[in-house]
């Protein structure tokens, strides 16, 4: 056949170049680049030296987007004073347009015989993220090592996607060995396992490097490109059908928060296996971008914890600043109690929900589906935290405590007279008669705490009508990574 | 390498679903927790067979234990 002997011959030039050909290694940041954006919009912005870095604008499912990627065929992609400077003209073509910058990663870090110098450049580069923060989206994806300073670098972004043979750590398995003695490998180090479940450092974890890469793409139409709410486009459905009859069984939130989306179009879940006791997701609701928060009470019943507070509250900074609108789903039995997550910091991670809450300033709209107790019905968008409407299902409680819980500490002494046989019957009794005196959600409606009590088949229309009425505002402060 | 069904939080055993040498798939029940008020069923991650039942019903559970090990 034809193409046989040239085959043979990039075999044998294969065998007798130590390097492959540049021009056609993988690792190329040309061929990067040009794989991440839209097919044939590519448009390099620097030249394609030494540097070890390579910026370009293209587009993502045609919206306009600045890159920049790692050379790793040159020094493992390490970061000197050229390179850095080729990711500060990404940023600052990216802020001049106004358009998201996405990093492609695949670096050991500051360039070592550079020295010093080279650590000035990379701090360079992390005050540019930090300048552009909470301005334009910056999405990073990793598909190599990320080692260093080049971990730090997709660290401060908005969101980091990260390929099977990604790795993120600040020293890699032969410092810590050298240092501590531990024998870790680099997947167990800084993998998808780890930074995934563990640490919370990556939002996306894909199972290919194309998966990432069309991730990013979706991800930058979503913050950039988000469309307007079409309310008269929205359909109701039984939002209520995936629920479990009893009350008191959990069950997994996640196609109740893809019954609330917009099928059939991009969806990305951000942290899913960190704290999933949480849903955060970013989607499309009447073709407009929005971003859902629920709470999962199939693990850890739904409870907020340190974790799952601190996973919310950025990823409410980070829609407030870009501008979208965010769908509260609730149902909540209280905050994990426990040594471990008071030592773990609950209060001081708790406070950031409070506080990410409160500062927003984009349509925020609450519904209650089942239950919502305690500190946690404050931080899950209350009316108090100033939540742009909060609706509830004819059956939510709304309450300090579930009203059995509530009578065992306020009738303690008569039920210890009971005897053990009679004490359910008791305490259902002494119950209802606890949500008759205290008015449950009609009293909570009473009050202004909860605006509306709406059918789960009339749900989306009702928060589509909220969202479109509201002040469509966007909050002035940057996403420090929480 | 065995999976570890483990449970999230302290809880009560209300029911184990599994027997040793049961076959599972991903998602299975494995057990049903109560805790915080709720029923939480504790599926498996990995399918497999059931090796170990490391609990009995009316157990309390710590976070972090094993409730099954499938190989």
């Amino acid at each position: 056949m034809a193409h046989q002997p040239n085959e043979a011959s990039a075999t044998a030039s294969a065998a007798t170049k130590p390097k492959p050909d540049r021009a056609t290694d993988p690792r190329n940041p040309r061929l990067r680049l040009a794989e991440f954006f839209d097919e044939g919009s590519l448009e390099l912005i620097t030249p394609e030296d030494d540097s070890g870095m390579l910026a370009a604008v293209g587009t993502c499912q045609g919206t306009p987007v600045a890159a920049f990627c790692s050379d790793a065929t040159i020094m493992g992609g390490a970061m000197g004073v050229a390179g850095c400077k080729v990711v500060l003209a990404a940023y600052e073509r990216a802020l001049a347009d106004g358009i998201p910058v996405v990093g492609i990663w695949h670096s050991g870090g500051a360039r070592l015989p550079e020295g010093v110098v080279s650590l000035h450049a990379v701090g360079e580069v992390f005050a540019i993220m930090t300048r552009a923060s909470g301005k334009i989206p910056q999405i990073s994806v990793v598909i190599g090592a990320a080692a260093g300073g080049a971990a730090y670098g997709p660290a401060l972004t908005d969101i980091v996607i990260l390929a099977p043979d990604g790795r993120i750590f600040v020293t890699g398995p032969d410092v810590v060995r050298s240092v501590t003695g531990e024998a870790v490998d680099a997947l167990r180090l800084g993998g998808p396992e780890p930074h995934g479940r563990r640490s919370g450092v990556v939002h996306v974890v894909t199972e290919s490097t194309e998966q990432a890469y069309e991730r990013g793409r979706q991800l930058c139409s979503l913050l950039a490109d988000q469309g307007t709410l079409d309310v008269s486009g929205i359909e109701d459905l039984d939002l209520e059908e995936t629920f479990p009859e009893s009350a008191k069984r959990a069950y997994d939130v996640h196609p109740v928060v893809d019954n609330v989306l917009d099928k059939d179009a991009d969806s990305v879940e951000l942290h899913p296996r960190w704290a999933p006791n949480i849903v955060t997701q970013l989607g499309r609701f009447g073709g407009r971008t929005v971003g859902v928060i629920a709470n999962n009470p199939m693990r850890l019943g739904g409870c907020l914890d340190s974790p799952s507070a601190e996973k919310a509250a950025r990823f409410v900074r980070m829609c407030d600043a870009f501008g979208v609108p965010l769908i509260v789903l609730v149902d909540v039995p209280g905050y994990l109690p426990g040594v471990g997550q008071e030592w773990d910091g609950v209060v001081r991670r708790g406070a950031k929900l409070l506080h990410a809450f409160a500062e927003a300033t984009v349509p925020r709209v609450t519904l209650v589906t089942r239950k919502t107790y305690g500190g946690a019905y404050i931080a899950m968008n209350s009316r108090s935290l100033g939540a742009t409407k909060v609706f509830a299902w004819p059956t939510a409680h709304v309450a300090v405590m579930g009203s059995v819980a509530a009578i065992r500490i306020l009738h303690r002494r008569r039920l210890a007279e009971v005897d053990d046989a009679e004490r359910a019957a008791v305490e259902q009794q002494l119950a209802d008669e606890h949500d008759l005196m205290s008015g449950g959600l009609a009293r909570a409606v009473e009050i202004g705490v909860v605006d509306e009590i709406v059918e789960p088949t009339a749900t989306r229309s009702a928060l589509a009508t909220a969202i479109a009425e509201a002040p469509q505002r966007r909050g002035d402060h940057g996403n420090i990574p929480l | 390498m065995p999976h570890h069904v483990v449970s999230d939080l302290v809880a009560n055993v209300l029911s184990i679903a599994v027997q040793v040498g049961d076959t599972v798939e991903v998602g299975a029940e494995i057990a049903l927790l109560e805790s915080m008020k709720m029923e939480i069923p504790v599926l498996t991650e990995e399918a497999g067979t059931v090796s170990e039942v490391k609990v009995e019903v009316g157990d309390v559970v710590q976070e972090g234990d094993i409730l099954a090990i499938i190989e």
